[in-house]
């Protein structure tokens, strides 16, 4: 709420948005009413504001209705969901990787060089999984052509 | 508030906050994903939201308004061409159903700047009082007053020029 006060001859200015939009006090207000009956400059400025402030409110700035929205808020419930189900098996696999790892290195039937030759192989597939992963998701991020249906 | 209050609540904001992500992103696309992004914020985390402190809806719209700068932050750039914001989304037949005025009304707010935009969308559009306006842009409640009244006259300024 702004206190500013106006002399009996000033225009009244932000006052008109002020009285447009129920936010003066009291005393504003009728200074505003009073003003304007007697400046036909403000009257029509408020008349203008007035005319303006409602071809805002019935405009259709946004052309998506509920329904959209609603279908979208599902999706986000789905897209969570399906998340925290991610998380939980790519989690279980990597503990399960984790236990795996660990047995083979305490494993005492097979010597160093042994567990040095597997544990290549699998560190290999492992390393070249991943790049291939990386590879990918970064293709399907950058691919402006991927929505597109032949 | 329950979350499924708390959905209901938000879809009827939806619209609102996409009118004005648009006016702050200048284009629709980018706006509805703004608001997607709000709505998973406020979805998962409807801890953020203390009904004490406000209502939801002056709330969401913050939450729709950082979106939209964290997009344009990562887009490094806020110029947008006038015409983004007129009906890139819109087909032939959704055209028709648009009424010249809005189509008018559209274009002057593409014209005066962003500030003035979310101002006006704020009040005349969404309905929001000055003391959620000032919450939404995180302004003094006192300057909202001469900042929304500077805004209209603007926008009257441009309306006048179209011969409106």
């Amino acid at each position: 709420m702004v206190n500013k006060t106006y002399g009996i001859d000033e225009h009244v200015g932000e006052l008109l948005s002020g009285y447009l939009d129920g936010e003066l006090t009291q005393q504003q207000r009728q200074r505003v009413e009073i003003h304007c009956d007697a400046c036909a400059e403000c009257k029509t400025n408020l008349k203008e504001l007035q005319a303006l402030q409602e071809s805002i409110g019935k405009a259709r700035l946004s052309e998506i209705d509920q329904d959209v929205w609603r279908e979208r808020m599902d999706n986000v419930t789905v897209r969570t969901t399906r998340g925290i189900g991610w998380l939980l098996i790519l989690g279980g696999i990597l503990a399960a990787m984790g236990i795996g790892v660990y047995e083979f290195v305490i494993d005492s039937s097979l010597g160093l060089v042994e567990k040095l030759i597997a544990g290549a192989i699998y560190g290999g597939l492992v390393v070249l999984f991943f790049s291939v992963l990386r590879q990918r998701l970064i293709e399907r991020k950058t691919d402006k052509y991927k929505d597109v249906e032949i | 508030m329950n979350i499924n209050e708390m959905r209901q609540e938000l879809v009827q904001h939806s619209g609102g906050a996409h009118a004005l992500a648009i006016q702050i992103l200048g284009n629709v696309d980018d706006a509805a994903d703004a608001v997607q992004d709000a709505l998973v914020t406020a979805l998962t985390r409807p801890g953020a939201y203390d009904d004490k402190k406000g209502q939801l809806k002056p709330w969401f719209l913050r939450v729709v308004r950082n979106r939209c700068f964290d997009l344009l932050r990562r887009r490094r750039s806020s110029d947008m061409p006038v015409e983004e914001l007129v009906d890139t989304a819109a087909n032939p037949e959704q055209a028709l159903d648009i009424t010249q005025r809005d189509q008018a009304l559209k274009l002057a707010l593409a014209s005066i700047s962003t500030e003035q935009r979310q101002i006006i969308v704020l009040r005349d559009y969404l309905g929001l009082t000055y003391a959620e306006i000032a919450d939404v842009l995180s302004i003094p409640q006192g300057t909202v007053m001469s900042r929304l009244h500077r805004a209209r006259l603007a926008l009257r300024e441009v309306l006048k020029g179209y011969g409106e």
